[in-house]
């Protein structure tokens, strides 16, 4: 079948063979499966890395008498914070409002186990379920009153007796003197110090509540005075306006389509770039093979044409699939167990208008930037070739993406619109804008802009490409292709 | 089948201001192998490559199979170009698969295809090889059995023999004369003139972008000198009877005298007067002519240059 006098199946079979040139390599599948892995890894990381760590048995010996007991309390508070937030958000996720309340009190009275079997209670099994981090570091009586007692058991060659087991002491921290007051922390594995991170919390807050005691001020009282001095929001105007004054005030839900806008702007970019240096690569390896000649007594320029560009388009979405797959479950774990404000955000945000607008330019953007490499590719003779032809395009190209941080900060900005309006930055620019709401003539136009650009390219690529493949002229021949090619100028 | 599937006329190309093919006119009929001769940079490749249609002629026209060269001629052509190369990730039999599909041939019945022309050709074994993996040679003929997989009516083969040691320059050369035989129209360029004394009907000869012979290969051969080897015990003898007859005469290593007759003497009047003048001959042999000889005779030395002897590389 034949369109625009492109025969289909020869466009395919081209395409084919680009797509399965690259995808039936080991490198190919190895670059795919590794941001899975590297996600999967990432995602496991913090929980391997405190599951997996051994628990740390230090001692506080304070011979003050003063600051032993507090500092264990004060790292307890931290260490139920912690799980106490994990309870919460697991609450938030299946419990009902009131439920949560009931969950949050248990939690402060009965600890992690009685929040476990209050879960349990309202979803059976649940509870068990609910992983909190392991207890990384146990804070125990010191075996000996004496820090020269103690050497023996930092050393190892003594163990101390607890809960019925023989376990080692990695750390002992040592509080004497009076003014100035004394703390030196004790241990062998030195990088690792939760005592001495503890010590420093805690002697930095007393300090601080001394300093305001000292005054008549409260620690309590200055944190007041810093957050209740003023109530500071922001506030959209273009919000429905309603009795209640807070409906105008920005959210999570009103900053996540900007986000999302230049995450898909950069996704966008991306895609070009990988795509068209591939088609570049490509092309060269075509020409360098030396059998486009051959193929070229079967098969028209432009099928050829197409047919890497389909193939290498294809390609480009299969490398980016893992990419791909992972940003989708992220949103959608987000909407589902994440900030129901951010979530609602992120369901405004990939609305029909961004998707649709989104692939508009992706394809545009493609065609016209591939065909640009194309030609280039089959101009140069050599890599060098290539990247001296190439340079000039890949720092418009990078200039290009210079404009998408416009869309956070200042998505009105003239300097976007024009963009919007300048075919190698069109693709970009209109994206970024999209949560501003532009007039739907705009986005038409810009994509026109690009639709036309590309239809030019194409053509001008498809005449460098036909002179590229059966000669050699390489860069130093660009003139004279370009009088020749398109003035079609005899030189 | 059109009766003459190549026809140019007239036709001459320009690059950089370097006339590269002048005014050649010729017309390939249907059934022919016609060898296209001439050295290096005399034309021949551009003038196929204006016949496939992949470039365009600045003057003149071209017509294949009745019609201007384009998609019209897809699948009825088979061509080797000069430059050699395949995709190197690809096995032998993708390769040739490919090219079959390209030229029409469906699915399964290419990869079929693709073996039967691997196990004839006795490249069995490379079948699931990938083409980096495999020798200059063996890269070569898959190359070619890709351009003919799909048996076209009409071959261009552009320096077939070139790369090729001689084992397989006599396994192509076989392979040409099969295809010949199944009526077949054959062009193949070369600059070595064995392979075109052997093999065609028929002879083109370019020089400088221009055409300087169009005819048969018997017609070409009438066109060298010819030469005969003489030696006698009375070389003095010898020499007054041969010299008056000779265009040329060259004194050879081992002592006997090459001669170049002059146009209007017969090797047998020379035989006949040796005889009559009773001179002893120690040896007497008429050289068969070749191509290079009517070649060198028709262009000049000069316009040789690049053209090796018969039988080098």
């Amino acid at each position: 079948m034949d369109v625009f006098g492109i025969n289909l199946r020869r466009t395919y079979l081209i395409a084919r063979r680009d797509y399965l040139g690259y995808v039936k390599t080991w490198g190919f599948w190895i670059s795919f499966f590794l941001p899975v892995v590297f996600a999967i890894l990432g995602f496991f990381a913090t929980t391997l890395d405190l599951n997996l760590q051994p628990t740390r048995y230090e001692a506080i010996l304070d011979e003050t008498g003063q600051h032993a007991v507090k500092m264990q309390a004060m790292a307890k508070k931290s260490s139920d914070e912690v799980n106490r937030a994990i309870v919460l958000k697991l609450g938030e996720s299946v419990l009902s409002d009131s439920d949560t309340k009931a969950l949050e009190t248990v939690f402060d009275t009965e600890g992690i186990e009685g929040a476990r079997n209050y879960i349990d209670n309202k979803i059976p099994g649940l509870g068990k379920r609910l992983k909190v981090p392991a207890e990384t570091t146990r804070y125990i009586t010191p075996p000996a009153d004496t820090i020269e007692a103690l050497q023996p058991y930092l050393r190892g060659e003594k163990m101390v007796e607890y809960q019925g087991e023989k376990v080692r002491l990695n750390g002992v921290l040592h509080i004497y003197g009076d003014v100035p007051l004394y703390v030196n922390y004790w241990s062998e594995n030195f990088n690792n110090a939760p005592a001495r991170t503890l010590a420093s919390k805690y002697f930095s807050e007393t300090a601080t509540k001394a300093y305001l005691n000292s005054g008549g001020l409260t620690q309590a009282g200055l944190m007041a005075a810093k957050t209740g001095s003023v109530e500071l929001s922001t506030l959209d105007p273009s919000k429905a306006q309603s009795d209640e004054t807070d409906t105008q005030v920005v959210t999570q839900r009103d900053r996540a389509p900007y986000f999302v806008a230049i995450g898909l702007a950069l996704v966008l970019w991306f895609t070009i770039f990988s795509g068209s240096y591939m088609l570049l690569t490509s092309m060269l390896e075509e020409k360098l093979n030396k059998l486009l000649e051959m193929m070229l007594a079967s098969t028209r320029f432009a099928e050829i044409m197409c047919g890497k560009l389909v193939g290498v388009a294809i390609l480009t979405v299969t490398a980016m699939l893992p990419y791909i797959i992972l940003g989708v479950l992220s949103v959608l774990v987000v909407i589902k167990f994440g900030d129901p404000e951010l979530g609602a955000g992120l369901q405004d945000a990939f609305n029909a208008k961004m998707l649709i607008f989104f692939f508009v330019f992706l394809i545009l953007g493609y065609v016209f930037y591939g065909a640009f490499f194309i030609a280039m590719g089959a101009m140069a003779n050599s890599m060098q070739d290539a990247q001296t032809l190439t340079t000039p395009i890949m720092l418009v190209l990078s200039a290009c993406v210079l404009v998408v941080p416009l869309g956070l900060d200042s998505p009105d900005s003239p300097i976007l619109v024009w963009a919007s309006w300048f075919p190698l930055s069109a693709p970009f620019a209109s994206i970024v804008r999209l949560p501003t709401d532009p007039p739907l003539w705009e986005l038409v136009g810009s994509a026109l802009s690009v639709l036309i650009s590309s239809v030019i390219i194409v053509w001008v690529a498809g005449r460098l490409f036909r002179y590229g493949v059966l000669s050699g002229s390489g860069v130093k021949g660009i003139k004279v292709w370009f009088s020749r090619v398109i003035l079609r100028r005899k030189v | 089948m059109s009766q003459s599937p190549l026809i140019l006329d007239h036709v001459s190309k320009t690059f950089s201001g370097k006339m590269a093919v002048n005014d050649v006119s010729f017309t390939v009929n249907s059934g022919e192998i016609v060898g296209f001769l001439g050295p290096n940079g005399a034309g021949k490749t551009t003038t196929l490559r204006m016949a496939l249609g992949l470039i365009k002629p600045d003057a003149g026209a071209v017509s294949l199979f009745g019609d201007t060269p384009g998609a019209n001629a897809f699948g009825r052509i088979g061509f080797l170009p000069e430059e050699r190369g395949l995709y190197k990730k690809q096995t032998a039999r993708e390769s040739i698969a490919l090219m079959a599909r390209l030229n029409g041939i469906k699915g399964k019945e290419a990869i079929r295809r693709a073996d039967e022309m691997l196990d004839r050709y006795g490249l069995s074994d490379a079948k699931k090889k990938k083409n980096k993996d495999m020798s200059k040679g063996m890269a070569q003929k898959v190359q070619l059995l890709g351009a003919i997989v799909h048996d076209p009516e009409f071959y261009m083969l552009d320096e077939p023999f070139s790369g090729l040691d001689p084992v397989n320059q006599k396994i192509l050369e076989d392979m040409v004369r099969e295809i010949a035989s199944r009526d077949r129209t054959i062009v193949f360029s070369t600059h070595v003139m064995e392979h075109a004394e052997r093999l065609c009907d028929r002879i083109i000869l370019m020089s400088g972008g221009k055409k300087v012979f169009d005819g048969t290969t018997q017609a070409a051969l009438a066109t060298a000198p010819r030469r005969l080897v003489v030696g006698s015990d009375d070389m003095e003898a010898l020499l007054a009877v041969v010299t008056p007859m000779s265009e040329k005469l060259v004194k050879r290593e081992d002592g006997t005298f090459s001669l170049i007759m002059k146009d209007q003497v017969k090797t047998q009047t020379v035989l006949e007067q040796l005889v009559q003048k009773q001179i002893g001959l120690t040896r007497y042999e008429p050289k068969a002519p070749t191509l290079h000889e009517a070649f060198v005779a028709m262009v000049g030395n000069d316009g040789l240059h690049s053209l090796p002897e018969d039988g080098a590389e």
